[in-house]
């Protein structure tokens, strides 16, 4: 992978991340620090998940 | 009994009702777009009640069905592929009256909502239950032939 991939990969995942963080956000009943943790922890997890899923299914 | 629980009941009882007699009775490809239809009709009817008991937290209960509504039908049109092939269901208009009329629900409640993040919720659900159900009409119909290898 070289710098270029890398960057493209990383940009990927903060995509997902903003997307997934973002929803976290609206879905939730009251927002407060806790919540906004653990919603970008698990946004994170998803994020890489969803960049997983995307290069499995495009075969890189 | 509110206005909100009466249009609950009526989504429930005409719509619902119609679609478990469709899934009930009748050939394979009607059987089918009843089944796509519940979800898409069912979904309405718990926002209604959500917004009729004054309880925002039961829009999870929509926003769940919502999902997994069109990803049951996409089970069904994958499975039963091979005899829909044979005989494709094809309902453009029962379709797209559930979808208007999802469309119709989710914005007089996110009218009566008032801007938040509550109506942006209310918004996600509705793009979910009518894209959903659009795709996974379309899957039934013989829309995606052999899926695509991307």
């Amino acid at each position: 992978m070289n710098r270029r991939t890398a960057f493209r990969a990383a940009l990927g995942v903060l995509g997902w991340w903003v997307l997934l963080a973002g929803l976290w956000l609206v879905f939730v009943s009251a927002v407060d620090t806790l919540e906004l943790v653990v919603g970008g922890v698990v946004a994170g997890i998803a994020a890489a998940a969803a960049r997983g899923a995307r290069g499995a299914v495009s075969g890189r | 009994m509110n206005g909100w629980t009466t249009a609950a009941t009526l989504t429930f009882a005409g719509g619902v009702g119609a679609t478990v007699w469709g899934v009930a009775t009748g050939p394979l490809r009607r059987r089918v777009v009843a089944q796509n239809l519940s979800s898409a009709l069912a979904c309405p009817g718990l926002l209604l009640l959500a917004q009729g008991y004054g309880r925002p937290a039961y829009v999870d209960l929509a926003l769940v069905l919502a999902l997994l509504g069109p990803v049951g039908t996409l089970v069904f049109a994958r499975l039963l592929a091979e005899e829909l092939a044979a005989d494709p269901p094809a309902s453009p208009w029962a379709t797209w009256c559930a979808a208007g009329f999802a469309a119709v629900v989710v914005l007089v409640l996110c009218a009566a909502t008032g801007p938040g993040r509550a109506m942006v919720k209310l918004l996600v659900t509705g793009a979910l239950l009518t894209g959903g159900n659009l795709v996974a009409s379309r899957a039934l119909a013989g829309g995606f032939p052999g899926g695509r290898r991307g």
